[in-house]
């Protein structure tokens, strides 16, 4: 391994160009998985934290929570789909909220606000801190955002009418288009509504949550209810969170991005190693016929892969760190560890099999040509 | 110089890896950068386009155009303010359309305005529209009726606009009353009487000038109750992620670009290393370091070019592959900029020979 450390502490310029490069470019693959992660979170995770199985959004509204709106008379249909054990009204909407975040005045914050129907589907499921809304006035925040002023006690206002709003619990991982996000009773939602609209001719639910008879499974009780009602399109939970428009298009991007940024690492060290190793041929040669077996230039050359590849993936991990730590705005950008490694595991896998080139070069010096090729200093 | 560029021209495999690495980072870059572009131009073509320098909501609507209403009286009162030249009401109503002829519907924003935007016609009679262009690949056709919202209202589709989308949903441009209609039967929550509209758009008599603009923006703040003024640009950026957006890509196509810089460096780095004989018989014979380093740099802009017109012609042809299941955008701009900035990155990267190159000394050639 002397002859591995050796090199890399005669070339350190290069080693460190080379990891250099490497640490940006898995810094770069570890960030867009953060974001992803804190975009697909904070993006839909509301709809994964309620009790309904089933989601029942207007047709019209293509699985897009914003656009959808259900008639009363819509909602007494999907209730007496056969199957549906329980189905309970869900009002969403943007607000326009004042808060004041500890030590700093008050602030104009966009929330979202989901209300739903006590003792029926569409309760919220992960409330960590204090209890559920049972009275109008009353709302569950998002603990990410306590630092913005939704802490437990504090009291929030919808900015248009002015209703105010006591935070009595908060959830874990339970917001929605990248917002604060605030549970209330319908009857709260409703006076919000009407609050910020005098003009409101009627409010009606956006979605229906609903919850399947014993024996029937959600994908079912979605099927019956798409086809018995018309002008609706039901869908299971977990369907409602994955196929919400824009979702496929978020991860189609990152993917590309990601995928692309694997094969530059891939690329760049097999390079290298293969421009270096081509370097060396002669001396490398010369080692061979003084007696060094293959066997330890290739672990010399592997050493040498895994030194540049543990460098970068520290640097890297040095960075993302600073970027947890100067935060990520609205979203929550929190590293796993399994992510991490996950990718440094495959960032190692992938830098091995780009220096296989290098790898099969070494293997196959001949000796020989010490003392048969002129450009050794052989005799020809 | 001319060697550097000879030595191009007869090897130009030698070069094949830093340019191999390039063109990817080149793509990554592009790919990045017609992203950000993509969902900047389809969510703000619709303000963009407003005729009117300033912009004015209910003050609190944090800049929501969604969430705000201005009333007539609001309006009336803006129009009188010292420097307001015209003043003309604009809403929006996020749907979906129903295409003749075809099984998925299109997601449109109907957008009733009276100023007319910047490219768009006068308004249209009421129940027509002007269509964003982009709604063509929904299959929009001049003269189709589109059924739009819930209640399926007809609109006639009466000629195409571009550059106006919002929210990345299709404009169609409408009369007020049309869009009153739409909003109404899709949103009963957000019914506005007539006369009343979700924002107003401003023309001013200092158009041209920032300072001005700010300062009639005040007067209206100041003088009617309940309205916040900003200028088109203010309220652009002001759209749901759009900062957000515009800084982490930016971010991420600037530690992009370094990871490029670094490449450039690397593999340049080892060229010199393998050649510093050649470079020693060059100083023996009389070229200057200055030369030599010449050859090095132009070596790095020539492969950086090259590099960035594959890397363009890969992303072309596969934004043509992925249709428009992402908002991929390419626009000249980005082209430009990203061109200038990947061969400044590999003329610095380059750069880092330099010392390598002055250190030669022509006395090792002759041994």
């Amino acid at each position: 391994m002397l002859l591995a450390n050796r090199e890399i502490r005669r070339a350190r310029l290069r080693f460190a160009l080379l990891s250099g490069a490497v640490g940006l470019l898995v810094y770069l693959i570890l960030f867009q998985q953060l974001l992803l992660g804190g975009l697909l979170q904070s993006f839909t995770s509301a709809l994964d934290a309620q009790d309904g199985t089933v989601l029942v959004y207007s047709s019209a509204a293509r699985k897009n929570v914003e656009g959808s709106v259900l008639t009363p008379d819509t909602v007494e249909a999907v209730r007496r789909v056969e199957g549906v054990a329980a189905a309970g009204r869900i009002g969403q909407g943007t607000f326009t909220v004042v808060s004041e975040a500890p030590g700093k005045s008050a602030e104009q914050v966009e929330a979202s606000v989901f209300g739903f129907e006590t003792g029926l589907p569409g309760a919220p499921t992960r409330i960590v801190q204090g209890v559920a809304p049972s009275d109008v006035n009353e709302a569950i925040a998002s603990q990410e955002d306590v630092a913005k002023g939704f802490g437990l006690g504090a009291t929030v206002r919808t900015e248009a009418g002015g209703v105010p709003l006591r935070i009595v619990g908060l959830t874990e991982n339970s917001r929605f288009s990248v917002a604060p996000t605030l549970w209330v009773t319908y009857p709260t939602y409703e006076g919000l509504r009407r609050a910020a609209n005098p003009d409101a001719t009627a409010v009606f639910p956006t979605l229906v949550a609903a919850q399947p008879t014993e024996g029937v499974s959600p994908t079912e009780a979605s099927t019956r209810v798409t086809a018995q009602v018309s002008g609706v399109q039901a869908l299971t939970r977990s369907q409602a969170v994955t196929e919400a428009p824009g979702v496929a298009a978020v991860q189609q991007s990152f993917s590309i991005i990601l995928g692309l940024a694997f094969v530059v690492v891939t690329l760049v060290i097999g390079f290298f190693f293969l421009i270096l190793t081509t370097q060396k041929a002669s001396s490398l040669t010369l080692l061979r016929a003084m007696g060094a077996p293959s066997g330890y230039l290739v672990r010399n050359l592997v050493v040498q892969i895994l030194a540049v590849v543990g460098v970068g993936i520290a640097l890297a991990l040095a960075l993302l760190v600073g970027s947890t730590r100067s935060g990520g705005g609205s979203l929550p950008l929190t590293i796993n560890p399994t992510t991490v490694a996950r990718t440094s595991t495959a960032i190692v896998v992938l830098a091995l099999a780009g220096s296989l080139v290098s790898i099969r070069r070494v293997l196959r010096l001949d000796p020989h040509d010490v003392v048969s090729r002129q450009s050794l200093g052989g005799l020809g | 110089m001319n060697l550097g560029l000879k030595e191009l021209r007869r090897r130009p495999g030698r070069f094949g890896a830093a340019a191999a690495a390039l063109v990817l980072i080149s793509v990554l870059t592009l790919f990045l950068g017609g992203l950000l572009d993509g969902l900047y131009l389809g969510s703000t073509g619709a303000l963009r386009a407003q005729p009117g320098d300033l912009m004015t909501f209910s003050g609190n609507s944090k800049l929501s155009v969604i969430r705000s209403r201005i009333t007539g009286e609001q309006r009336a009162e803006i129009a009188k303010i010292d420097g307001v030249t015209a003043v003309g009401g604009v809403g929006f109503a996020l749907v979906s359309a129903a295409v003749p002829n075809q099984s998925e519907p299109a997601s449109v924003t109907v957008i009733g305005y009276e100023l007319a935007p910047a490219g768009v016609p006068d308004r249209p009679m009421v129940g027509e529209a002007y269509a964003d262009q982009s709604l063509e690949t929904k299959g929009v056709r001049i003269g189709q009726v589109l059924a739009v919202g819930p209640k399926q209202l007809p609109i006639k589709v009466v000629g195409f606009v571009s550059d106006t989308n919002f929210l990345q949903q299709g404009a169609l441009w409408t009369a007020p009353t049309t869009w009153r209609e739409v909003l109404a039967s899709a949103r009963p929550d957000q019914t506005l009487p007539s006369g009343t509209f979700q924002a107003v758009t401003v023309q001013t008599a200092r158009a041209t000038d920032p300072a001005g603009q700010a300062s009639i923006a005040a007067s209206i703040d100041r003088s009617v109750a309940g309205v916040r003024t900003v200028t088109r640009d203010d309220a652009v950026l002001a759209l749901p992620g759009i900062k957000e957006q515009n800084s982490t890509f930016t971010a991420v196509i600037g530690v992009t670009l370094l990871v490029a810089g670094i490449v450039v460096a690397l593999f340049f780095a080892l060229l010199t290393l393998e050649r510093t004989g050649m470079y020693g018989v060059f100083k023996a014979i009389g070229a200057s370091s200055g030369q030599v380093f010449a050859g090095v740099i132009t070596q790095a802009l020539v492969v950086a070019v090259v590099s960035f017109l594959v890397s363009v012609l890969l992303v072309v042809l596969a934004a043509a592959g992925i249709g428009d299941a992402l908002p991929l955008t390419l626009v000249p701009r980005r082209l430009a900029t990203t061109a200038l900035a990947l061969t400044v990155t590999a003329a610095l990267g380059a750069a880092i020979s330099l010392r390598r190159v002055v250190r030669i000394d022509p006395a090792a050639a002759i041994g």
